[in-house]
């Protein structure tokens, strides 16, 4: 099922779109940027690999959550599942091969963003350094962390609506604060800023997010 | 022999209508039922009952013996299903989608090699084989419908109006695979419209009306049973002079030029009625082309059913 998940993004031209079009995109901006911004060395100035660090946490996210949602509806209206439920299978396994099928995707979207921005960095001649990468790594981390998140919650929104207009209502004004949840304990100061709690947190959001995805799914009439 | 569909008392609404009222159905192993009913009148329904598409219902409903809600998976494992409309993922070739959905099924790969070339060949698909499903006509992706449905061999075969939309020689093909099947052992449950083609496959019939199922019973029994009245046709090669004698013997009506229908009342002998048309012909100087009992068939069934008022 994964295996078909993935084959059916790279058909479609999903992944071409995600991988290439995208990052390409994120670079040209960059380029773009007037020359102040990019070379302000008082202020550091902004990096090639900060700037798509900085476009891909506002926007991955969101095409993750989309992605899901907008194919399981679609898919569903088109009775693609049909014929897949009224065979002897687990029907869990068609919400989480959706769910681990976007979330590589757009994670792998994310690493090639990255390494551009890498890339463009080295070419300039400020390649970062040592320390600068333990921060890419753990923003880059978060990152994964926000797209898994957005993911489940494009599961959930993915099967609870009929109809794909309602799924990205749902994720435009409901989803994007959801991925907000697992840093409100530490806004609010309940606990500790801590990196790895918090991505604790996230990952059991996820996993209970696409849990109730699994079980609602079972459970409905397609 | 068991029955391998019991269906007892189901209800099903949706929302405020009452789509099924207390249906109650048994199907034995080995046999193929047509069932058959006006537009509306809950097919679909009952057929996404039994593959497990609908589970909010009242009522128990068993295929092989397993409960289509409880045992959910195990009745699956013995049906094949086709729906009234099928959808593939719109990436799919003709060939991927047979090959993952009887990958599902439990088909080992060996003989999904040999099966799916096999029925495209025979429906005339092979040559669409890499296709995109999305590209077929109507009529192919219905095909394809079908081919899913028959790939992992399954006991029972639940067709939702299989028919509809094939070309003559498909259907035909259609009809000889469900024969092929029958003395494999399968059961076969199909909807359909088309009343001539459930008279030729079908060993038995339900009518479904209102929620129930009206009558079912060999297609032969259902018609004697329902004392359809009998008719009379008179196709003239010349017109006697005056014809009006034929209106003496029945409801006459010519249905065209030289061609009579007369509906006889109930509890006429039909042989009488012959002999005096053929004597009262020649006398007024005609010519008869054919002459004889019209037996009764399905639509006629099914337009006289309509008829009594079991539609309102
Ligand atoms: N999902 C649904 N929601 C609401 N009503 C429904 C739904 N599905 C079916 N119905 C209603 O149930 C009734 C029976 O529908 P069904 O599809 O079973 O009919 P059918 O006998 O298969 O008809 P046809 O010959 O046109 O295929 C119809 O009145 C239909 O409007
Ligand atoms: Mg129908």
């Amino acid at each position: 099922m994964l295996r078909d998940e993935l084959i059916g993004f790279a058909k479609s031209k999903v992944m071409i779109v995600l991988w290439v079009v995208l990052p390409l995109i994120a670079m040209a901006g960059y380029l773009l940027l007037p020359k102040e911004i990019t070379e302000a060395r008082g202020l550091g100035g902004l990096s090639a690999t900060a700037f798509v660090g900085f476009l891909m946490s506002s926007v991955a996210g969101t095409v993750a959550a989309l992605m899901v949602a907008v194919d399981l509806v679609s898919e569903r209206n088109r009775k693609v599942y049909e014929l897949f439920v009224i065979r002897p299978m687990r029907r869990e396994v068609i919400i989480w091969s959706k769910f681990l099928a976007v979330f590589a995707c757009v994670t792998v979207a994310c690493l090639v963003s990255l390494g551009l921005g890498i890339a463009v960095d080295a070419f300039r001649g400020n390649a970062p350094r040592g320390d600068e990468y333990y921060d890419i790594g753990k923003s880059l981390l978060s990152l994964i962390g926000v797209v898994a998140l957005s993911c489940s919650v494009g599961v959930v929104f993915g099967v609870m609506s009929r109809t794909i207009l309602v799924a990205v209502i749902l994720i435009l004004y409901v989803g994007q604060n959801l991925t907000i949840v697992p840093m409100l304990p530490v806004y609010l100061g309940w606990l500790p800023d801590h990196f790895w709690l918090v991505m604790l947190i996230t990952a059991t959001m996820t996993g209970l997010l696409v849990l109730a995805a699994s079980v609602m799914f079972r459970r409905a009439e397609l | 022999m068991a029955a391998l569909v019991q269906i007892e008392n189901v209800r099903k609404k949706f929302y405020a209508q009452v789509v099924l009222d207390n249906l109650s159905l048994e199907i034995r192993e080995g046999e193929v039922f047509g069932y058959i009913g006006p537009n509306g009148a809950g097919k679909t329904t009952t057929l996404k009952i039994l593959a497990g598409l609908i589970t909010k219902f009242e009522g128990t409903v068993r295929v092989a013996g397993n409960d289509v809600v409880k045992d959910r998976s195990k009745a699956h494992a013995v049906i094949g299903f086709m729906p009234q409309s099928c959808g593939f993922q719109s990436w799919r070739t003709v060939q991927s989608a047979l090959d993952s959905l009887a990958e599902l099924s439990g088909v080992p790969e060996a003989l999904r090699k040999q099966r799916i070339p096999a029925l495209l060949e025979r429906f005339k698909l092979l040559d669409a084989r890499f296709k995109k499903v999305k590209e077929l006509s109507g009529g192919m992706t219905q095909k394809l419908g079908l081919i899913q449905a028959l790939l992992h061999e399954p006991k029972l075969l639940v067709l939702d109006e299989p028919l509809e939309g094939l070309d003559p020689p498909s259907r035909n093909l259609l009809k000889e695979i469900i024969r092929e099947r029958q003395h494999a052992g399968t059961t076969v449950l199909f909807s359909s419209h088309i009343l001539s083609d459930v008279d030729d496959v079908a060993d038995r019939i339900g009518i479904l009306n209102r929620g129930t199922i009206a009558t079912s019973g060999s297609i032969r029994e259902l018609v004697t049973d329902f004392g359809l009245p009998l008719e009379v046709e008179v196709d003239f090669a010349t017109t006697p002079a005056d014809p009006g004698f034929l209106a003496e013997l029945g409801t006459a009506t010519e249905r065209r030029p030289g061609e009579w229908r007369i509906r006889l009342a109930d509890g006429t002998a039909s042989d009488p009625v012959i002999h005096t048309a053929i004597e009262r012909t020649l006398a007024g100087g005609g010519k008869i082309r054919k002459i004889g009992l019209v037996k009764p068939d399905l639509d006629d069934l099914f337009a006289q059913y309509i008829e009594r008022g079991h539609v309102n």
